[in-house]
């Protein structure tokens, strides 16, 4: 009784909901396709699910038409989000861009930015942002979904829903932080006309240059699953719960300071530092399982060539760590170390896995470890709305596996706060205790409690 | 020697043979006045300059003759000059280019379609047919509240589109022109499923500040052939009304009017009309006719509406749940024949050269005399006009007309083109054709257009203006963005 009661309340916090379609302003040409590569494939039953939070300055004479106006000219650029996903004969996916567009809700809620972040409840996220997949109808189903959500005090929020067939977070978060660039060209009397580079150029995919690995066995970091068909997306044998907190800046340090014990001149890597602490603390939850000594990192690639305008894949580096030894009785500078070290590049084993059989076996990859994926260099603070950064920006994934996953964010624009936001999904079961894990170690306050 | 050699000098000849009979009968009058002038020439010459003072001499001349004669022929002179109508001329005219964000691709428009109809399938898949067969591009406009899932349309949006519409249009025309408000002494504004009180009119006056003593229209309810209408109406008004500009608003505004039910033969209004609008500056000032575009020949409307069938092929009614929507009926192609056959039968005559109209009289009496089953001569209206603007109502529409009139491609390329990347925009599509013309660069001055349009009624309105001067090609217009890509080849079936 207590759910439905709590379900009803969420219908009313968020209400007032307005579909329609943004597209590319130029007509794209006809028969233009995108091809997915091995590791789009991969990818493709998670979803990136980005909020972003601006006061009422922020937002302040910013019309949905403005936003529109802008995303119309976005997806110029931008024209892959904007397809449809097709099979071929052989049934590999890729993309058909045909303009079709992007879905764009609009939303109301009655509540101020200011009370909404103090909400304890991280599941109510969801409501700004959609939790649409793709299919039953695989060449209907929009991969890109945007909502805007106005509140009460004026503040809006923007949720960006963006399929990872299509890229990553790092891709997700250029996509926005160029239309934050072009709302605010548009604004201005000299306005350019025309964003976009070259269209109806398909972006030829390459099999990543790293070298092949010695012995051609299985990757550890993904998992195939029953197929799931058109419908993309797979069902966890538990229920998940996800939960987020802030590490500020100075909890960091102690942190850092903590593991390198006496020797303090070697400085920690902030990323596998919480990495390190997060992991004996689920591995102490789950009592030694075997499934916590192997675990899945995703970092961005440095090297990677993505361009800023248009071209969207996934470029992340996929590596596994594989630890021979108890995670529970291991000192976490062992732990850092390994993970800094030893981590097994795995996107060509992956590559080579989806290409076996052309793409048509369904795969996950958050999850299907534990993963724990570092969006620290990720620009999420750069969207800006009239020349003011976002109050506060929430990344997640939606469609992780049983084996849960870590996020690490920002917590503010770089320079301004230097902490991390946290975000981890697990199993609803495993969700208090390592609660209670954490702050032993230190590491969420209040926010925990 | 082959067979085809023969036929083709046979047709050479025939060729020939036509050519010479059009330049014979279309310069009769010259051909018999050269040698009755030359005779008199050679008889005056052989006379001698006596023989001429000779005669002038016994011509008697007297004062009050004199006069009289001087007075008759300045009286017949006046009276002529006074009794023609006065010359209506088109300064120039503006069309409404949608915003990028209104843009509607198939894959959209389809994907809007499922959602919103998904209960019936079949609706949808006959919705995607149509589109396929269409004719129109990928980049026509839909108004902002037809977007959203499912549409919300309601009084205040189309009031927007309107406003959105016709101030665009009005604003272009008075950059293109240097027209100020206050000199607008006639609006006639049409727009056939939009009326709201106040006036789309008394909307304009209130948005330019017009004049109080402004003669206004509102033409409500006549179908996409009303942008003719208001024409006629203009050139009737500027007779009456000396030293005028007269300034006419053609649109449709879509959003009020978009069928939310399930019924096929309404649906089919929804996959072709689309957002445009027009502005044109008519005057019958003699100080524009210098950088006026067109001077207004002939306007000839045909009303079918005394026959039963041709007033209900396109009928606004409410369907079995009570949504309203426009129903086409299959016979729309037939009357739509008939109608064109007797605008035709009326501005032929006026149109047509000597040579082809002679041609037509003798096959009718020859039919009527002689042998019914004698095919009836359709006249070649290429003779008669440079650019042809059909109304671009749809694919079979201007297929129809092509092959009733005997057009090439080329002749009906401004019609498909416009269809295409603006779809239908009911009575401003005239309009973007003309543009297209003009964008191309082949208007050149003397040349004659013929404006045809069809409406609901059943009417069938036809205009003739003459091009009064070479026009340059638009540096901004509806098509100073794409014309490039144009024209472009329109499959029969496009695969979604």
């Amino acid at each position: 009784m207590v759910n439905t009661k709590v379900e009803e309340d969420r219908h009313v916090l968020v209400h007032g909901i307005r579909l329609s379609s943004v597209g590319p302003g130029r007509s794209t040409g006809s028969d233009v396709v995108h091809d997915l590569s091995g590791m789009d494939i991969a990818m493709k039953l998670h979803y990136v699910k980005g909020v972003y939070f601006f006061s009422s300055q922020a937002a302040q004479g910013l019309t949905l038409a403005r936003i529109k106006e802008s995303l119309f000219h976005l997806f110029c650029e931008y024209y892959y989000s904007s397809g449809r996903l097709r099979r071929t004969e052989s049934g590999r996916p890729y993309i058909k861009c045909n303009d079709c567009g992007a879905r764009f809700i609009e939303a109301q809620c009655d509540k101020t930015i200011h009370e909404w972040l103090q909400m304890k409840d991280s599941s109510v996220q969801k409501l700004l942002v959609s939790q649409q997949v793709i299919g039953p109808d695989l060449s209907f189903s929009p991969t890109t979904l945007i909502q805007v959500t106005h509140f009460k005090c004026g503040g809006i929020s923007l949720g960006l829903s963006w399929a990872h067939v299509l890229g990553d977070a790092l891709c997700a978060s250029n996509f926005i932080n160029k239309c934050g660039q072009i709302i605010a060209s548009i604004g201005s009397i000299n306005m350019q006309p025309n964003f976009h580079s070259s269209s109806g150029t398909s972006f030829k995919h390459q099999m990543s240059k790293i070298p092949a690995p010695p012995l051609s066995h299985e990757p550890l970091s993904v998992k195939q699953v029953d197929p799931v068909g058109d419908h993309w997306i797979t069902a966890n044998s538990c229920k998940m719960d996800t939960f987020s907190f802030h590490v500020t800046a100075a909890q960091l340090a102690t942190l850092q300071s903590q593991i390198s014990g006496q020797n303090q001149t070697e400085k920690m890597p902030i990323f596998e530092s919480l990495c390190a602490i997060i992991w004996h603390s689920i591995a102490k939850v789950r009592r030694g399982s075997i499934h916590a000594e192997i675990v899945t990192i995703c970092k961005n690639d440095p090297s990677a060539k993505l361009a800023i305008n248009g071209i969207v894949t996934n470029a992340q580096i996929i590596s596994t760590v594989k630890a021979d030894f108890p995670i529970t009785e291991t000192d976490p500078k062992r732990l850092v170390n390994l993970l800094v070290n030893e981590a097994v590049d795995e996107r060509r084993k992956i590559e080579e896995l989806v290409e076996k059989d052309n793409g048509l076996s369904d795969f996950i990859v958050y999850g299907a470890r534990l993963t724990f994926v570092d969006l620290e260099e990720v620009d999420l603070y750069g969207f800006e709305l009239n020349g003011h950064k976002p109050e506060f920006v929430y990344y997640t994934v939606q469609g992780v596996g049983d084996e849960g996953a870590v996020f690490v964010l920002p917590a503010g624009p770089k320079g301004a706060d230097e902490g991390r936001i946290v975000t981890i999904t697990l199993p609803e079961n495993q969700v208090p205790e390592l609660k209670a894990e954490l702050v032993k170690n230190g590491l969420g306050g209040h926010d925990l409690a | 020697m082959p067979p085809s050699l023969p036929d083709f000098s046979n047709s050479v000849r025939l060729k020939y043979v036509k050519l010479g009979y059009q330049y014979l009968v279309n310069h009769i009058l010259t051909l018999t006045l050269l040698p009755i002038m030359a005779a008199i020439f050679v008889e005056v010459l052989s006379m001698g300059p006596e023989g001429m003072l000779n005669l002038w001499r016994s011509l008697q001349f007297d004062l009050v003759q004199i006069l009289c004669c001087s007075f008759l022929i300045i009286f017949i002179a006046t009276f002529y000059f006074m009794s023609k109508p006065r010359s209506i001329f088109l300064v120039d005219y503006a069309c409404f280019k949608p915003p990028i964000t209104c843009r509607v691709p198939f894959a959209t428009f389809m994907e809007h379609s499922r959602l919103i109809l998904k209960d019936k399938p079949k609706s949808v898949e006959f919705q995607m047919r149509i589109l396929e067969r269409s004719g129109l591009g990928e980049e026509t406009c839909l108004p902002p509240a037809i977007h959203y899932i499912p549409p919300t349309p309601n009084m205040e949006a189309a009031r927007g589109e309107a406003e959105l519409v016709i101030f665009s249009a009005m604003d272009s025309l008075f950059e293109k022109t240097g027209l100020k408000p206050k000199d607008i002494d006639i609006l006639i504004v049409n727009c056939s499923l939009f009326s709201p009180t106040p006036s789309l009119s008394a909307m304009v006056i209130n948005k330019y500040k017009l004049r109080s003593n402004i003669k206004s229209f509102n033409l409500s309810g006549m179908g996409c052939s009303a942008g003719l209408i208001s024409i006629d109406l203009a050139r009737d008004l500027l007779q009456v009304h000396p030293n005028s500009n007269a300034v006419i608003v053609s649109t449709e505004i879509i959003t009020p009017n978009y069928y939310q039910g399930n019924e096929r033969a309404m649906l089919l209004p929804n996959c072709l009309f689309r957002m445009g609008g027009a502005a044109i500056l008519l005057t019958n000032r003699r100080s524009e006719r210098r950088r006026a575009k067109y001077r207004l020949v002939h306007v000839v409307r045909t009303h079918k509406g005394a026959d039963d069938k041709a007033f209900r092929c396109v009928f606004e009614e409410e369907d079995k749940e009570g949504k309203v929507g426009i129903s086409l009926s299959k016979d729309l192609m037939a009357i739509a024949g008939e109608a064109l056959k007797s605008n035709i039968t009326t501005i032929g005559p006026l149109v047509l050269p000597a040579s082809e109209q002679l041609l037509f009289l003798l096959t009718l009496i020859g039919r009527k005399i002689f042998n019914p089953k004698w095919k009836p001569y359709i006249p070649d209206f290429r003779q008669a006009f440079e650019h042809f603007c059909i109304h671009a109502g749809g694919r079979a529409v201007i297929d129809e007309l092509q092959k009733n009139l005997q057009l090439s491609a080329e002749h009906v390329e401004a019609s498909r083109m416009t269809l295409h990347r603006f779809g239908n925009t009911s009575s401003s599509s005239l309009w973007y054709e003309l543009s297209y013309i003009e964008a191309k660069g082949r208007m050149k001055k003397g040349d004659r257009v013929w404006q045809i349009a069809f409406g609901s009624g059943f009417k069938c309105n036809s205009a003739v203006w003459k091009c009064n001067r070479t026009i340059k090609t638009p540096i901004n217009g509806p098509w100073a963005d794409c014309i490039d890509r144009y024209p472009v080849h329109i499959p029969e079936v496009v695969k979604l």
